[in-house]
């Protein structure tokens, strides 16, 4: 089933000061340095804080993988690089940031 | 397409319609170290007419909550200094009735019924929708008092009509299945007298043989057993009229 798109004025009224979203631009940039860096603990907050978070701010896409990632987290099971470059490009599509191109 | 947010600026009216039972300018304390969920629902249940606490540690909460007398409690089960479902349980072991609703992104059946039996009275997974969480809210607050939680505290004792269990001080008073009745009723007649016959017509059935000593042995067991459990209760006799329960001794929260 098809989700929802949330529109600008829905996103507008769940975060009215652009307070998520300036934090969802944080959390793409924490995540692309923690991934290079391999720092797992960090990276597993922010990812923890984006599954409980995203969707109810109308970013189910970003949500969905971030829960993805989380539930391996939780399950002791490892994270693919794979699936760490879906959550940024969910982050990237979302802020309407160009995705790197190497 | 886009969400259904009901939100309550965008949509006051229409809101305060479908909510018009629940109770307004209810006092509500929201233990969330997520910042911007935090400030979510600070402004949904402002909008709605309710008076919000945020806070972030479960410390404070503990002290927020001896010093107010909150209608509803939002807990996150992912805190800062500590687990959600150590600060529900501690709160309900001082005596804290207010209806608790739990916020987790915890999604497993055995987190979310771990959560419930602490004491917890729903449970929202993350990520929630806004108005789910309004309308949970409110159908906490719309519950009466006598059903919100099935637990009655008396000072430091709480009686729990699901548990079938009186609790002094955080430990399990094992009473005979006529006493706890016996205490329940008094429980939910706290301060006031209970006739005599009330206590034989919910102790006993039509074809019990209930002899004219039967309630004050029962009251005299229960007296005794109270004691022995150190609750700062009172359970006192009026002769010819009843008795009544009365907390003898602040809750220590």
């Amino acid at each position: 089933m098809r989700r929802p798109t949330p529109s600008a004025a829905d996103l507008k009224l769940l975060d009215p000061d652009g307070s998520f979203q300036g934090r969802l631009e944080d959390d793409r940039q924490a995540i692309a340095q923690l991934s290079d860096s391999g720092n797992l603990d960090e990276l597993r907050q922010i990812v923890h804080g984006l599954a409980g978070a995203a969707g109810t701010f109308g970013y189910g896409e970003i949500g969905d993988v971030a829960i993805e990632i989380d539930d391996r987290f939780v399950a002791g099971e490892a994270v693919t690089a794979a699936a760490i470059a879906r959550l940024l490009a969910a982050l990237e599509q979302a802020l309407g940031t160009p995705e790197k191109s190497a | 397409m886009t969400l259904d947010l009901g939100h309550a600026e965008g949509n006051a009216a229409a809101s305060k319609d479908r909510l018009q039972a629940a109770p307004s300018q209810a006092r509500i304390l929201v233990v969330e170290d997520d910042d911007d969920i935090a400030a979510l629902l600070g402004r949904e249940l402002r909008g709605l007419g309710h008076t919000v606490d945020l806070v972030r540690y479960a410390e404070d909460a503990l002290f927020a909550a001896r010093g107010n007398d909150y209608a509803l409690m939002i807990v996150d089960l992912g805190l800062p200094d500590g687990d959600g479902l150590d600060l529900v349980r501690e709160l309900r072991r001082r005596t804290v009735e207010a209806p608790i609703l739990m916020l987790t992104a915890r999604r497993r059946v055995e987190d979310r019924v771990i959560g419930l039996t602490s004491g917890a009275d729903d449970y929202l997974v993350k990520p929630f929708a806004v108005p789910e969480v309004r309308a949970r809210v409110s159908a906490l607050l719309r519950r009466p008092s006598r059903l919100r939680g099935h637990r009655i505290a008396i000072a430091n004792m709480v009686v729990d009509s699901d548990a079938l269990e009186a609790v002094v001080d955080g430990v399990s008073l094992a009473l005979p299945r006529k006493q706890f009745q016996l205490l329940e009723l008094l429980a939910r007649r706290k301060n006031h007298m209970t006739p005599k016959r009330m206590i034989e017509e919910t102790l006993y059935g039509f074809d019990d043989d209930v002899t004219a000593n039967s309630i004050e042995a029962q009251i005299s067991k229960l007296r005794r057993a109270l004691k022995a459990a150190g609750a700062g209760v009172a359970l006192e006799t009026r002769r010819g009229i009843g008795y009544r329960l009365v907390g003898s001794i602040q809750a220590s929260n």
